[in-house]
């Protein structure tokens, strides 16, 4: 048995990826991000005549939410093959992409919500616009330790001809430094870390969709190689 | 129709009390708590709450106010936010016949994440909206809108993390060499996910066929949706039944069992 399933899982990745890209350009909060420092009735204001590019996208993401998790699996069946005593990493990896998509669909309706009525009072809709940026960006928590568990299997591989290259490593650990500031964007309304600033949206969303880039290729090149060796998957 | 699964898969079951020693007894469990688990559900949605079928999104704020604050709303969130823990059970019960396939482990991965995802955005969180408007008396009218729409909609509208399960759980179905599952419900299940995507609309119209509780988006859904689980469960049955005892993990423990080897299988 060839790894079919997973270069098929694989190479959706670009579409979907694709379909994010458009959806961040599209939309209609992120250009420029809403500041956190605006009042609620002018946050009520935005909804109320930005209806239905916010509809769309949240809609466009809403099926596409999900649709990122063939990569981090494909990943996550790398790591089991990496030379370590233990899954004790895939599954915390595994684990880790489930609890990231749940706060990334929960932004995404927080979104729905509020601009599913934007005539409700202002109050709820500043508040819905607030929690959909909590979940959007604050949780970065589980990002950073996915990371770290796919750079610590890396570090352990004890196999002479590793799994992944040890670069990717090294790449895994820093892209999970530069999105850990985002986890404060909670204690600020302006400057680099608020939710609009320079190190939590526009350094984060660019980081990630290098990560994403750069682990598809990665991820690529492993599984051709997993293919020519016609190894035994677990 | 238990006790003819037990005699099927074992013949000395019936005459002993080693029922507990059926080797399949933990798939057996699992099974069996799914229609439990869809029974539940459909008494608390319907006949103790009201949840379902969903009340319009055009009602009036009377309307809402007395759906928000009834007390057996708060009973079925209560009996709801309990149970939905079974939903992983259900979940597994698939996800253990996706790994006897000879199919790569990133599938049942894929069907983990979708499975977890969805429990909460569809599940849980639109519970929390219902029971937090139901728990406190005196919040005004607005706020019990905001959370009549955000219960409706998590509901309703999660389409999402379900998709990429199905996909998986579909795509899986059809690459498979030891035909676990039969191949038309491979195509069967990408179809059926397919056309339930138009719930998508649900986060727009307010009204309508394509609102959460239309024609289209609810009924229409459902009519598609109810027979589709009921036949993958039937497959999954039949799956379950025809594994034969060699192949499971608790094979060297098991002594007396006098299945036969159905068909060789292909690993990965």
């Amino acid at each position: 048995m060839s790894t079919r399933g997973q270069r098929i899982l694989l190479w959706t990745t670009p579409a979907a990826g694709a379909l994010f890209a458009v959806a961040c350009l599209l939309f209609p909060v992120f250009s420029p991000p809403l500041s956190p420092a605006m009042p609620p009735e002018e946050v009520a204001a935005f909804f109320r005549t930005n209806v239905t590019g916010i509809l769309g996208v949240v809609i466009l993401c809403n099926l596409i939410a999900g649709s990122l998790v063939p990569l981090f699996a494909v990943a996550a069946v790398q790591i089991s093959r990496t030379a370590t005593s233990s899954s004790v990493f895939t599954y915390a990896y595994i684990m880790c992409v489930g609890v990231s998509i749940t706060a990334f669909i929960l932004a995404d309706y927080c979104w729905g919500v509020a601009a599913f009525r934007p005539e409700r009072d202002p109050q709820l809709i500043s508040l819905l616009n607030d929690m959909a940026w909590f979940f959007f960006i604050a949780p970065v928590g589980s990002i950073a330790v996915q990371n770290l568990c796919l750079a610590l299997s890396i570090y352990l591989d004890a196999r002479p001809d590793p799994i992944f290259p040890r670069w990717v490593a090294h790449f895994n650990i820093a892209i999970a430094a530069l999105l850990i500031p985002g986890a404060f964007s909670i204690l600020y309304k302006s400057g680099p870390l608020a939710w609009d600033g320079a190190v939590s949206f526009t350094l984060r969303l660019l980081v990630f969709a290098t990560y994403i880039v750069v682990m598809f290729l990665v991820l690529l090149r492993i599984v051709n190689r997993q293919g020519s060796e016609r190894e035994v998957l677990a | 129709m238990n006790e003819r699964v037990e005699v099927a898969d074992n013949p000395a079951a019936g005459t002993s009390p080693s029922w507990r020693r059926h080797p399949k007894l933990d798939q057996w469990i699992a099974f069996w708590i799914v229609p439990g688990f869809f029974t539940l559900f459909g008494i608390v949605f319907v006949p103790l709450s009201f949840m379902m079928p969903p009340r319009s999104p055009g009602s009036s704020t009377p309307e809402i106010v007395g759906f928000m604050q009834s007390h057996n709303l708060l009973i079925a969130c209560a009996i709801l936010t309990l149970s939905f823990g079974l939903a992983p059970i259900t979940n597994a019960c698939y996800v253990m016949q996706v790994k006897r396939m000879s199919v790569s482990p990133v599938f049942r991965y894929t069907i983990i994440v979708g499975a977890t995802t969805g429990a909460i955005v569809g599940m849980l969180f639109p519970m929390f909206c219902f029971g937090l408007g139901a728990f406190r008396t005196g919040y005004d009218p607005p706020i019990l809108a905001m959370l009549f729409d955000f219960g409706y909609l998590a509901y309703i509208g999660s389409l999402g993390c379900f998709c990429i399960m199905w996909m998986a759980f579909g795509l899986a179905i059809l690459l498979d060499r030891n035909n676990i599952l039969p191949k038309w419900l491979g195509y069967y299940t990408v179809w059926q996910y397919l056309t339930e995507l138009m719930a998508a609309p649900v986060w727009i119209a307010t009204s309508g066929p394509f609102a959460w509780d239309g024609l289209m988006t609810f009924w229409f859904a459902m009519a598609l949706y109810v027979p589709w689980q009921i036949i993958v469960y039937l497959c999954i049955y039949r799956a379950i039944k025809n594994q034969p005892v060699h192949e499971l993990e608790n094979a060297q423990f098991v002594v007396a069992s006098s299945l036969p080897a159905t068909r060789p299988t292909a690993h990965a």
